[in-house]
């Protein structure tokens, strides 16, 4: 069996968020960068079925700049086996649907029998590519799931939906599979895992390699620019013991003590 | 915009609120409003629709649309798209509709804006507003000539409440193909913590750090005020606290008299859980994060200075 595990590199989370000069992104220079915290759950979920078989070949695939090695390296440190990096700056300033579209020609190439995704970026936030994904390469999808049986012919998955309610598809394969956050508990790379890795191939490509001419956006992003303040909290201010007094005038107010 | 197409959710026998926003939506941009419905039994939920602002309502009523299935609502959406000759489509984003909307627009070849609190016509350009960053940013984002399909972030529009004229007409669709399979529905398992009873939820971020935190300084606090212990969803993926602390989307909608956020941002999926509260109050070393624009009373301020000197002046308060 193989897997394709697609992720992205993303500003860290706790990265200062500077906007540049153009207005339209983030300030990427001089911050860290780790792989999107969706992703590692993809991942995980991936590596989970190659120890359960051994045969299985786990693909990582990130489309990005140079930096992006960075994150393929943990990931095959992590346990994957080998990489693709598509380092091709058109294709990865671009909308959802050209990520998509990249990714669909290495699915092409790889014809995994299970593509894992992260639900969403936690820097765009889109949740868009997964499907678009799918729907390029014709398989069957379900986003924001927690958790994956992989059957005979098929994979049954649990998705979140709201309230706690779980929906519970079977997807005959191949097929895609979006994961939420909490689907497991993500391991990290051992040394031994890390020893290994500088091993394994990252194969680097440009979008023109797979076959993809037209990586010009149909949604593009104007300006990205700090939310307009509606209402905003009173904020207290002063010494420790200044704000605490503070917080306590309100609560005793409230009549919660 | 020349011609809206609006994708309605049911859900229990009912056309979702979020649905009615998104009428709200159409309406601002202008141009013809049409909708579609999906389901099986779902006529007379249609006609409401159509007399509630739903304008022309196409309904793709079928047995097999009794549960929801990615393959079928691709189908029948696409369906819709044609026989509306809608150039906009609006659907929620909800988890049926981050689920089949992106397919929508990869199979059309379209544009496509997610979760978009807003959206306006600007001379003829589509131009929709959107959170980025997990809320800590805005983006404004233009949609190229052609079509596009947007989600909507339910809860950014008041729903229209006015009536209208609109008809339905059936849409058939072809159903061959489907691959995906509705297996059930089941409710993930309660573990007893109610936090929608206590008067006070004193929650824990991933700004909290570390799990042993939890214990040493978020639940003193909630313990001297009487309440309960809540956290952001983080804070459960890394399994510091079971799921039964979570407050969100996905977790529990609170209500207390008094709400208090330590190290929590402020993301959409949080605030839903807790933004109904009496008071809130906000503890967050970040001046700029999105908690601040819900909480009543803020401090821009390091958790572990304030949590445990509070609990300590609550203490002494109670003598
Ligand atoms: C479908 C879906 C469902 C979701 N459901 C939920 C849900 O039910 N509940 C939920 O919470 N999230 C949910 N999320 C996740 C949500 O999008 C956010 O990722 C999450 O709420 C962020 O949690 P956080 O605020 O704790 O972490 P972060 O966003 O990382 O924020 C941490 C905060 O801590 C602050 N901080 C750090 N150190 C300190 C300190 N020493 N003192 C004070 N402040 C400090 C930082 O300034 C920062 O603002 C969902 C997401 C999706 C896509
Ligand atoms: N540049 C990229 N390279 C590889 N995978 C990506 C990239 N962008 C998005 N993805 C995948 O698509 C998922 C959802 O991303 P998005 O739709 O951009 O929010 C991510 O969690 C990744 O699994």
């Amino acid at each position: 069996m193989k897997v394709m595990v697609c992720l992205k590199q993303v500003p860290h989370q706790d990265a200062k968020l500077d906007i540049n000069s153009d207005g339209t992104w983030i300030q990427e220079d001089n911050i860290k960068f780790e792989i999107n915290s969706y992703d590692t759950y993809a991942l995980e979920e991936a590596l989970r079925i190659k120890d359960a078989d051994a045969d299985t070949e786990v693909v990582v695939v990130s489309i990005g700049p140079d930096r992006v090695t960075q994150a393929l390296r943990t990931a095959l440190g992590m346990g994957a086996d080998r990489a693709v990096h598509v380092n091709d700056a058109e294709a990865f300033g671009s909308d959802a649907l050209c990520v998509a579209k990249v990714l669909a020609a290495v699915a092409k190439a790889e014809s995994p029998d299970l593509i894992f995704t992260g639900l969403m970026t936690d820097d765009g936030n889109s949740s868009a590519v997964p499907p678009m994904l799918a729907e390029l390469i014709d398989v069957p999808s379900a986003t924001g799931v927690l958790h994956t049986e992989a059957a005979n012919g098929s994979l049954k998955v649990e998705r979140e939906l709201e309230g706690g309610a779980i929906e519970v598809v079977e997807l005959p394969k191949p097929c895609l599979a979006s994961i939420q956050t909490g689907a497991n508990q993500v391991r990290y790379a051992s040394l031994k895992g890390i020893m290994q890795a500088k091993k394994k191939p990252i194969d680097v490509k440009t979008a023109a390699d797979l076959g993809v001419s037209d990586v010009a956006s149909k949604a593009t992003i104007d300006k990205v620019y700090s939310p307009p303040k509606n209402a905003t909290a009173d904020i207290l201010s002063g010494s420790t013991d200044e704000i605490v007094s503070g917080l306590m005038g309100k609560i005793k107010e409230l009549g919660v003590l | 915009m020349s011609n809206i197409l609006i994708v309605a959710e049911t859900q229990n026998g009912a056309i979702r609120e979020c649905s009615y926003e998104l009428v709200t939506l159409a309406q601002s941009l202008g141009g013809t409003v049409k909708s579609l419905v999906i389901g099986s039994g779902v006529g007379d939920l249609a006609s409401q629709f159509a007399g509630k602002g739903g304008g022309e309502t196409f309904v793709a009523d079928d047995a097999a649309f009794a549960n929801y299935s990615v393959d079928a609502w691709n189908k029948a959406i696409r369906a819709g798209v044609e026989a509306s000759g809608a150039d906009v489509v609006l659907i929620s984003n909800t988890p049926q509709g981050w689920d089949v909307a992106p397919r929508i627009a990869a199979g059309l070849d379209v544009a496509f804006v997610s979760d978009c609190f807003n959206a306006e016509d600007q001379g003829g350009k589509l131009v929709c507003f959107r959170r980025v960053f997990n809320g800590k940013l805005d983006a404004q984002v233009t949609c190229g000539a052609g079509k596009a399909v947007l989600t909507v972030q339910p809860g950014s529009k008041e729903p229209f409440s006015g009536s209208g004229d609109g008809s339905t007409t059936a849409l058939s669709v072809d159903l061959s193909g489907v691959r995906s399979k509705f297996v059930e529905i089941k409710q993930a398992e309660s573990t007893g913590i109610d936090l929608t009873k206590a008067d006070v939820v004193v929650s824990g971020g991933r700004g909290v750090g570390d799990p042993e935190k939890f214990p040493e300084v978020i639940l003193p606090l909630a313990n001297a005020l009487g309440g309960a212990m809540g956290a952001s969803r983080p804070v459960v993926d890394a399994g510091w606290l079971p799921h039964a602390h979570q407050v969100g989307s996905s977790g529990q909608v609170v209500t207390p008299k008094l709400y208090i956020a330590c190290g929590i941002s402020g993301a959409i999926q949080h605030l839903v859980g807790m933004k109904n509260s009496n008071y809130i109050i906000a503890i967050n070393k970040d001046k700029d994060a999105p908690i601040f624009e819900v909480a009543n009373l803020g401090v821009v301020g390091d958790l572990f200075e304030i949590v445990p000197a509070l609990t300590a002046a609550v203490k002494a308060a109670k003598g």
